[in-house]
């Protein structure tokens, strides 16, 4: 159970990067990385930081996700003086959560990893999906909550499983599941994406809405220089 | 102070796209979603189980009626998977050398008069979690699928093929391009279908097929006939021959047949025939021996074909049937399930055995799956398949209500709509056994329910103690025999609420709970006594178990107006109206044939208006003559006239029609496959969806005569509860083309909530309450993708009280408030978390302005939150309640400054220590932090990190009292009361201990720091 919220949470914060009118996968998954900023921007994504909060009945919790492209991701959590984090890297993962009682760091399962690795993308798995070994497949128009999305099934080069659902009208992600197997426990994610901004030319979602609640991104860095520490699992 | 408006609403701007007609359609009502109830005490028909054989632990269920279900935890939990599609199942398929690859074929095939049918074939190439329809798509019922072994591309689909209709579309189906297309590879006749196959592993080449000729008509069944055979083929399909040698002569039924897949020549098989026997094949199906056989091997062979020998031991046999039963000697003699794990439902139809482990069984049932870890000596019930069959439901009006209904093959039960900790399996209670169907609570009584099992075995049930009386009419010299359907309905009066009516060919009356009857009609049906020849049903096998019965009542309705108009329906057409209660009769049906619609079809359900005594609607099913047209007409002159309701969006046969009981345009429809909704009086419907199975067999629909209730039986996906429709209510064109809005509170009663109670989940189906403190609704008219959503609460004093995030979905959202303050924010400990964090006061009665925005909109509007009395609760009890919550509130914060400026102080002084040079400086440094620290270890925990070492300091001392008085509604003791004084007197004397230490004790620290010249780094 703790890897299936600790993988709910690695995908919560994951699925902010990632639009379409048209029949073909491509043809959808080009409309919808120009919408987001266009391949040339987004291939100079190299490291992103978001500050975030999620609202607990008016308590709010700060986060702060760093994230290196496809070399490393760190999540920091505060609450009450007390400070909880994880970190993945394309070798290894560390999980400290002292709020119900832990008091050393676990180590995240390799599977889990496994599964986390194209999350570590944040130029989006869509976009050059071909050269990263991907395989895309468009499944027709899905019902989100009444709005008709176009459904694209990624399968990313691990095979792991993940749909993206695509607003025609604007080819902006509107939901995103992802199919997760790590610790032999089966689930699908879910997560909904909204209040789209510009940030820096690209189109980010700053609300990322799961079975957990909604997680409000309050201010996102494009290229900082961080470190190779932060994904240490010391730090 | 903001001025007392009861609707305020500001509409800074409208988007482009509000100009744009917006069709009123579910997505309207977006986040307005059912409850599904389930249970799972009651599961219901199994139709279909394929297991993964590679991991032994997923697996897929069929259902007759609640779609598809899959475990990925050998039945720990289930999660339905075809819910955007037909909802029968007659057979599934795994390609286990890719089993991500899943075929499901529509329609189950156990030919019961309550069977649904199917839309033909569905392949998902993600397991399950997309769906594409791939063909055969008139089939109706299909009862397996056969994957080649060698061959994944290949697949083999029998199809038995419509029930009440000659069809051209049944037969055995073969596809070489895994479903792309299809070929028709054995075809009998047109009342003739194919009902089972099997493939020989060692040659695929060598494939068997058993043709069945059946037919339903809404008076008889019949299974068997010339069409029936068996047959073998040696070149994969193309040709076929008969196999007699060692059959029965004469006429056969249903076969079941089967193979030994480690021995593959070693066949068994049931042959329906005049004497149904089992027969034994040891020459791969070319010569048969019969063996004598138990009453369960043979029983029923139209309803239990499912036959299974073990992949590995050829000579372990297992037959499903009305019970369970297994060989060990190749099918000579037969051993019956032991109950030692439980009972075990009867009536089973679909078994899988890992091969990998054939100690592990999977059995489907008429009352769900069992999973045997002993080869099927024993089983275990999985009480977490919500998959219930229910015929009708019906509610009472206790608090909180009960819901009522009747199963198939599964009894009438009763169950809560809410319950401390949630709806679980054990709440609900079995009143009545057999089938169950009407079950009704006595609108007079609230202790007496009337329940019924098959041909109008009627009881009234003492609410108390669940005994039962028999209560069902009988026949005098006056009357013909009587005849009762299958489904007999027992109906209480709308208008006067002792009236209780049961109907055989004639309606009758009591005003005493059934104890005294009045016949108060002729015989309303036809008559047809071609119609009424059930003895002789069944076929090659008699079966005649009331489901056949005919020329009967099926359905009445008491105008809620005038309790001497009375409408009755019958299973053979007629549309009978008194207006005298049923001193006189008078048939409208051919008024309905002149719309077209065929006149012996049944009349399924009679909603007289609540509005107006001459309008009416009904239902009517066709389909047991082949017609699965959607029928819904309406009177408005008493039955002189109809017109007919249609829509495009409407599918299936209709069962039910209901009219709201405030708005007369509001109604409800269900059909075979499907819930739909009306909110102009009939002429625009669409389709229920959005938590609800877009295809679900809706049998019943009740609103609720006092809450805002809509309670949904499904005939296989159980109970579902809208538990609001205000909003179905409210809705009208002009709202929804607005692109926004803020539905207008006036008032609401300060709640801390129905229900306490809940703990860890302990298996079976739980269902959650209705929302414990109603949330406040808006209406979207398109999703919000840009631009954030949030409602902010303000006091009367303009303070603001609390922001809320808030949802983005086209059509209704909600927001919850728990009609609390902000938590407080209490001192940080750094090893531990504190409950008092996350508790915060009710705020006090009076007007609050609550402020929406939505992107860049902005809607506001003032609530007046009111207290109620309650029990040793008054409005002095909650103000004292408040003033002393905030007092410890208070004082959280307090302690919290304190421990900040204690922690600000350790900072700055160990940062300065880093920069000292010499040792005593820093000793004194190093005294003067520890000294702090040891101040803050008396403030909060911070010993231990573990959660099992509670140490208990201020902060904890404080939320100890702070929960106490602040959770629930309740006046705080003299205790609570009395120790906030200590208390605060604590918390006043941290602050006093911080500043003394800051003036006092650190002085030698600062001369220290002076000494080395280091200045200290004040941030705070």
């Amino acid at each position: 159970m703790k890897f299936k919220i600790l993988s709910a949470l690695i995908l919560l914060t994951f699925s902010f990067s990632n639009t379409g009118n048209a029949q073909t996968a491509d043809e959808i998954i080009d409309k919808h990385i120009k919408a987001i900023g266009g391949a040339e921007k987004l291939s100079a994504l190299k490291s992103v930081i978001l500050e975030a909060k999620v609202n607990a009945q008016g308590m709010e919790i700060p986060m702060t996700m760093t994230t290196v492209q496809n070399k490393g991701w760190r999540m920091d959590i505060s609450l009450m003086g007390m400070n909880g984090w994880m970190v993945m890297r394309p070798d290894s993962g560390w999980v400290f959560m002292p709020f119900q009682g832990q008091t050393k760091p676990e180590a995240m399962p390799q599977d889990a990893i496994k599964e986390g690795l194209s999350q570590l993308d944040i130029q989006g798995v869509l976009l050059d999906y071909k050269k990263k070994g991907h395989e895309v497949s468009y499944l027709g128009l899905d019902d989100v909550e009444g709005t008709e999305c176009h459904k694209l099934k990624l399968t990313t080069k691990e095979g792991t499983v993940n749909y993206f659902l695509i607003d025609p009208a604007s080819s902006l992600i509107v939901k995103t599941i992802n199919k997760r197997k790590a610790g032999g426990q089966e689930m699908e994610v879910e997560s909904l994406l909204s209040n789209y901004k510009d940030v820096d030319g690209y189109m980010m979602a700053h609300t990322i809405t799961s079975q957990m609640g909604p997680l409000e991104i309050v201010k996102i860095t494009i290229n900082p220089e961080i470190p190779a520490s932060k994904f240490m699992m010391s730090e | 102070m903001y001025t007392r408006i009861s609707i305020c609403i500001l509409l800074i701007s409208i988007s482009i796209s509000s100009f744009a007609q917006s069709k009123i359609n579910s997505s309207t009502f977006g986040a307005i979603e059912p409850r599904a109830l389930g249970p799972g005490t009651m599961s219901g028909r199994i139709t279909a189980i394929e297991g993964v054989e590679s991991d032994g632990k997923t697996l897929y269920i069929g259902t007759a009626g609640g779609g598809i279900w899959k475990t990925t935890n050998a039945g720990a939990s289930f999660t339905p998977i075809f819910d955007k599609h037909c909802q029968s199942i007659g057979a599934l398929a795994i390609d286990q050398k890719n089993p991500k690859t899943i075929y499901a074929g529509t329609g189950e095939s156990n030919m019961r008069n309550s069977v649904s049918i199917g839309w033909g074939m569905y392949k998902s190439s993600d397991e399950g979690s997309n769906w594409i329809k791939i063909g055969l798509d008139s089939t109706e019922h299909i009862s397996k699928i056969i994957i080649d072994p060698s061959n994944a591309n290949i697949l083999y689909v029998a199809a038995p093929g419509p029930l009440w209709s000659d069809s051209p579309h049944r037969g055995l189906y073969k596809s070489m391009d895994a479903g792309k297309t299809w070929e028709k590879i054995l075809y009998i006749n047109p009342r003739t279908g194919v009902a089972d196959i099997a493939i020989d592993p060692r040659n695929p080449n060598i494939v068997f097929a058993t043709s069945w000729e059946f037919r339903r008509t809404p008076y008889s069944f019949e299974s068997g006939g010339k069409g029936s055979a068996l047959y073998k083929s040696s070149d994969a399909g193309k040709t076929w021959k008969k196999i007699n040698k060692g059959l029965p002569s004469g006429d056969f039924g249903r076969i079941a047949l089967t193979l030994a897949p480690s021995s593959p020549d070693n066949m068994l098989a049931i042959v329906e025939a005049k004497n149904t026997g089992l027969y034994i094949s040891s020459d791969a199906g070319e010569s048969w021996k019969e063996q004598s056989a138990t009453f369960n091997v043979v029983s029923r062979p139209f309803y239990f074909s499912t036959l299974v020998i073990d992949p590995i031991d050829p000579k372990r046999v297992y037959r499903p049937a009305l019970n369970f039963s297994y060989s060990d000697d190749g099918g000579y003699s037969f051993t019956d399930a032991s109950s030692d794990g439980g009972w075990v439902h009867s009536d089973h139809h679909a078994l899988w055995i890992n091969p990998k482990n054939t100690n592990y069984l999977v059995l489907g049932t008429d009352g769900g799956v069992y999973i045997s870890n002993d080869r099927g000596a024993t089983f275990m019930f999985c009480h977490n398949l919500p998959v219930g069959q229910f015929y009708h439901v019906a509610v009472d009006t206790k608090s909180p209500y009960n819901i009522y209904g009747g199963l198939q093959d599964n009894g009438s039960w009763v169950g809560p709509s809410a319950r401390p900790g949630g709806i679980s399996n054990g709440d609900w209670k079995l009143l009545y056994f057999g089938d169950g169907f009407w079950t009704v609570p006595d609108p007079s009584d609230p202790e007496v329910v009337y329940a019924e099992y098959q041909g109008g075995n009627m009881a009234r049930i003492d609410f108390t103690n669940f005994k039962n009386w028999s209560i069902q009419p009988l026949q005098t010299t006056k009357e013909e025999k009587l005849r009762w359907n299958w489904n007999t309905p027992i109906i209480t009066g709308q208008k006067n609420k002792k009236n209780l009516y049961v109907g055989a060919q004639y309606l009758f009356k009591s005003t005493d709970q059934g104890r005294n009857w009045m016949r108060i009609s002729p015989d309303l049906t036809t008559n047809n006594k071609n119609k009424q020849k059930q003895e002789d049903s069944g076929g090659l096998s008699a079966d005649n178990t009331s489901a056949e019965n005919h020329c009967t009542i099926f359905t009445a309705s008491e105008s809620p107006l005038d309790e001497n108009i009375i409408w009755v329906g019958t299973d053979d057409g007629n549309i009978q109206l008194t207006l005298d209660a049923g001193k006189t009769w008078t048939n409208h049906s051919a008024a309905y044939t002149k719309l077209g619609i065929p006149p012996q079809t049944w009349i399924s359900s009679i909603e007289a208006s609540k509005f107006d005594k001459m309008t009416a609607y009904f239902t009517l099913d066709n389909h047991a003559y082949g017609d699965h047209l959607t029928y819904l007409i309406k009177t408005t002159d008493g039955g002189q006239s109809f017109s007919r309701i249609q829509s495009p969006d409407f599918t299936g046969f209709a069962h039910k029609i209901v009219e709201d009981r405030i708005n007369k345009n509001l109604l409800f429809l269900g059909t075979e496959t499907g819930l739909f909704c009306s909110i102009d009086g009939g002429n625009n419907w669409f389709r229920m969806k959005f938590g609800f199975p877009e295809y679900a067999l809706v049998r019943d629909i009740q609103i609720h005569p006092t809450e805002n209730a809509l309670i949904i039986g499904t005939h296989g996906r159980g109970i579902y509860v809208y538990d609001d429709i205000s909003a179905f209510r409210s809705m009208s064109d002009e709202l929804a083309n607005q692109s926004a809005y803020f539905f207008p509170v006036k008032e609401r009663i300060l709640s801390d909530g129905k229900y306490g109670g809940g703990g860890p989940y302990s298996g079976g189906w739980n269902a959650p309450n209705p929302e414990s403190i109603a949330p406040f609704q808006y209406y979207l008219k398109d999703r919000l993708l840009s631009g954030d959503a949030k409602l902010e609460v303000f006091d009367q004093d303009g303070k603001l009280v609390q922001t809320i995030p808030a949802n983005k979905r086209k059509g209704i959202n909600k927001v919850y408030w728990n009609l609390r303050m902000k938590p407080p924010k209490v001192a940080e400990s750094g090893t531990k978390l504190d409950f008092g964090g996350f508790t915060a006061p009710q705020v006090l009665p009076g007007q609050y302005k609550l402020k929406l925005t939505v992107g860049t909109q902005v809607m506001e509007q003032e609530i007046q939150l009111k207290h109620q009395d309650e029990k040793n609760y008054n409005l002095e009890d909650r103000k004292l309640q408040h003033e002393v919550s905030m007092k410890y509130y208070r004082m959280h914060e307090d302690l919290a400054r304190t421990v900040e400026g204690i922690n600000q102080e350790i900072k700055q002084y160990t940062e300065a220590n880093t920069k000292l040079k010499k040792k005593k400086n820093k000793d004194i440094l190093d005294q003067y932090i520890k000294e702090l620290e040891t101040l803050r270890g008396e403030l909060v925990a911070s010993k231990h990190k573990s959660v099992f070492a509670d140490e208990k300091k201020l902060r904890e001392e404080i939320t100890e009292a702070y929960g106490s008085v602040v959770s629930g509604n309740q006046r705080p003791s003299n205790l609570m009361i009395e120790r906030a004084d200590l208390l605060r007197t604590k918390v006043d004397q941290a602050a006093t201990d911080l500043k003394n230490y800051k003036n006092t004790k650190s002085v030698k620290s600062s001369a220290a720091l002076k000494s080395e010249k280091i200045v200290l780094d004040i941030k705070s």
